[in-house]
């Protein structure tokens, strides 16, 4: 049995607010029952708005605790993860969200490629600063692949992205969007002046580069690029020039379109109709040019003798074919080197104030942050451990055996804090674990210097825990703290660990149990306690007011009073299986 | 006769051996057993490196490189009948922390740091062990097989073994440097 480490889950209120929690009409009603509902760790609900506090922000505006589902993220700057080089969103917009650089990934294992030249290096005095000169290839130091498998070299060691978006695997060339769409209207003018409708091939004599074959094969970005030419002029022939006089991109945000649209509010039909009646025309995509591309027999056959003589591992796995964007790559062969994804920084803000929660010093290479309000700075933690240090093997806890356990609470805070905590008496669920806390209500210091507390009071405190330590075996006590520290206690909460017997004499089945007598299910043998925290101090008074004018001292002095409450589930073990 | 009573003895004995006189050997290399161990022209064998032919002999040949920590030979003694003698070709690399008990190591071949090569495994010319992967006992692997990551592999088709094995010979050369050889104390 693997072990179990002891966690503490910290609720967001954030869905208590969605839930409709009011629905109610009588005023006295909601509350009473909003403070008589125990939060259930085992709701399905609940695995969206547990997290441990690590995980959560604060918000100082709201005074509110603040999980991933309730702040918005804002893209600080996009940066490749390998070169660390800081990508204008502008950029991103227009190239997509990969390093344009020289970063790729192997195409078999992920291991980042290097460059590196298929020459011998140069030898002799000062071969060391002699340039190194091509062809150049990507090779990958993990599982040796090399571009140079594929078909592919390199003419500079430099700007790789640019170059492999020329060459397709086997090193033919591919034609840039510009020279595909200088082709695709080449190809329309002449057609267009032999004959209206008719689209057959005709060999272009006086331009010998490339002859435009119906059935040629295409890559999936020139095979991309042609589709959306065909479409975009489709759609062009379709609709008349706009009210407005343009024609041609008949994009949703053109301005053809966007007078249609406002037409539908307008009333004007006319245009509408126009429209519909001109509908008929449209067709779909006859040849190579147009982007059709249509599986041949033979090429299927090729691929089935490649499979036969080559193997299975001549085949592309599932997640090699999902890392490349083509996913039609059936072979090795046909993989690319796949450019680094762009990572981001983002900044964080309180979706109910907009104030900025966290936010990263926006150069790539730091990793400081200029603005941090995390939970862990202003909720007291709560670390447990079992009391009486468990020396069999099992860590398990033996049902219907008594455990205590000490919960510590840590205030991270410059104040002194009150905390009260309150609990079910048995835990949610099927199997019901007593629970109890012997010392509900206590103190915990503030988070001072631990310099100064050593100065002004360190020997009566030391003293103090000491003294309850020399006690050696004291028991556990209601109503006291077992000890004490400069800005922590520990509380000792009883737990009797339910049996997870199913079945039984009806009498002594609780409700759940009656309704559902099934196995056990996944993760029911853990013990979880859900405890509700209100933790009460005083502080400054709110910084913007302090800060305004001369009345900033004498504002110092008004003390405000600060409450906090919110649900934790404290897992605090296995329950045996009997 | 085990490697344990040997160390025990102040002046371990030396096992049988036939060095090139271009070999670089460091003086922390150890050379253990009872079995004759032959080591190639301009091959480089770091400190710390552990040669063992307690039972059966090793062969490495010319322009290798045996790294820190790296084992060589048989490591225990072999169930029934002799076990199959170590031979590692030319201009291989054998990593940091690597275990080679193979019968036949292919020239250019790369055993990558802590991989293991079992008892009488064969390699092919132009193999790669990546990091930690293992070769199986008596396991034959082709020419230019690569092994990686978990238990993958994939046979290199790059066709730059001429490229790897030059850069052999100069990192030989630069080692050469960097480590004074001490033939003369395993003579
Ligand atoms: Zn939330
Ligand atoms: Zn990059
Ligand atoms: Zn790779
Ligand atoms: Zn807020």
């Amino acid at each position: 049995m693997s072990s179990f480490t002891p966690y503490t889950y910290f609720q967001c209120p954030c869905t208590e607010a969605s839930l409709p929690n009011h629905r109610n009409p009588s005023q006295e009603e909601p509350s009473s029952s909003d403070d008589d509902r125990t939060f259930d760790p085992r709701a399905p609900r609940a695995n969206y708005s547990l997290y441990p506090l690590e995980h959560l922000f604060y918000c100082e505006d709201c005074h509110q605790i603040r999980c991933p589902r309730c702040v918005l993220d804002e893209i600080v700057t996009w940066y490749c993860p390998n070169c660390l080089f800081e990508v204008p969103s502008s950029s991103v917009k227009a190239e997509g969200n990969r390093c344009t650089r020289s970063c790729f990934q192997c195409p078999v294992c992920i291991a980042p490629l290097s460059v590196s030249s298929l020459e011998a290096p140069p030898t002799g005095l000062g071969y060391e600063y002699a340039p190194q000169n091509g062809p150049f290839v990507l090779n990958c130091g993990y599982c040796s692949w090399s571009s140079k498998e594929t078909g592919i070299e390199f003419e500079k060691p430099n700007g790789i992205f640019a170059q492999l978006a020329r060459v397709k695997n086997g090193g033919e060339p591919i034609l840039t969007a510009k020279e595909r769409k200088k082709d695709r209207e080449r190809k329309r003018d002449f057609s267009g002046t032999s004959a209206e409708k008719e689209r057959e091939e005709t060999p272009e004599v006086e331009i010998p580069r490339e002859p435009l074959d119906p059935n040629e094969k295409l890559d999936p970005e020139s095979q991309f690029s042609n589709l959306k030419a065909f479409y975009q002029g489709q759609l062009a022939e379709a609709s008349p020039a706009s009210a407005l006089g343009f024609t041609g991109d008949y994009g949703y945000g053109s301005p053809g379109a966007l007078s249609r649209i406002m037409g539908l509010y307008t009333g004007s039909t006319a245009f509408d109709k126009k429209v519909k009646a001109k509908a008929g025309t449209m067709r779909e995509a006859q040849d190579a040019l147009e982007g059709l591309q249509l599986t041949t027999i033979s090429e299927e056959e090729e691929a089935l003798t490649k499979l036969r003589t080559e193997g299975w591992h001549c085949t592309s796995s599932a997640s090699q074919r999902a890392e490349f964007l083509n996913t039609n790559a059936q072979f090795i062969t046909e993989l690319r080197p796949v450019a680094y994804l762009l990572r981001t920084k983002r900044s964080k803000r309180c979706r109910t104030c907009r104030h900025i929660l966290s936010k990263p010093e926006s150069k790539v290479s730091t990793i400081r942050f200029r603005i941090r309000l995390v939970a862990l700075n202003y909720i007291p933690s709560i670390s447990i451990k079992p009391l009486q240090p468990t020396s069999s093997a099992s860590s398990l806890l033996q049902p219907m055996r008594p455990v205590q356990f000490l919960l510590t609470f840590k205030n991270p805070l410059f104040d002194s804090v009150k905390v009260t905590l309150a609990t079910p008496t048995k835990t949610p669920g099927r199997f019901a674990s007593k629970v109890t806390v012997l010392c509900p209500q206590f103190e915990v210091g503030a988070n001072t210097d631990a310099w100064d507390e050593a100065l002004r009071e360190g020997t009566g405190e030391k003293r103090r825990t000491k003294a309850e330590a020399s006690e050696g075996q004291h028991q556990a006590e209601a109503g006291k703290v077992w000890e004490r520290g400069r800005n922590w206690v520990s509380v000792v909460v009883e737990v009797v660990p339910a049996s997870l017997h199913i079945g039984g004499p009806e009498f002594l089945k609780n409700e759940e149990m009656k309704d559902d007598e099934g196995p056990l299910k996944e993760d029911e043998d853990v013990c979880e306690i859900p405890v509700f925290v209100r933790v009460e101090w005083e502080a400054d008074a709110a910084h913007d007011e302090s800060g305004l004018g001369g009345g900033g001292s004498k504002e110092k002095d008004v003390r405000e009073k600060r409450e906090l409450a919110y649900w934790c589930v404290l897992g605090v073990g296995r329950i045996a299986k009997v | 006769m085990s490697s344990k009573r040997a160390s025990m003895m102040p002046p371990a004995p030396k096992p049988p051996t036939s060095l090139s006189s271009s070999l670089v050997i460091a003086e922390h290399a150890s050379l253990t057993g009872t079995k004759l161990i032959t080591l190639g022209s301009n091959t480089v064998i770091h400190p710390r490196s552990k040669l063992s032919s307690a039972y059966a002999p090793i062969t490495i040949g010319n322009s290798c490189i045996i790294s820190e920590r790296s084992q060589i030979g048989i490591q225990n003694e072999p169930d029934e009948e002799e076990a199959d003698p170590v031979v590692i070709e030319d201009g291989v690399i054998i990593e940091v922390g690597a275990v080679v008990e193979g019968k036949r190591i292919g020239e250019g071949s790369v055993i990558e740091v802590n991989a293991k090569v079992g008892r009488g495994a064969v390699l092919g010319k132009h193999c790669k062990i990546g990091p930690l992967c293992e070769v199986a006992e008596g396991e034959v692997l082709p020419d230019y097989t690569v092994l990686f990551g978990n238990g993958m592999r994939r046979i290199d088709n790059s066709g730059v073994e001429d490229l790897k094995m030059k850069m052999v010979a100069r990192q030989v050369e630069v080692l050469r440097k960097l480590i004074p050889s001490k033939i003369a104390k395993f003579q």
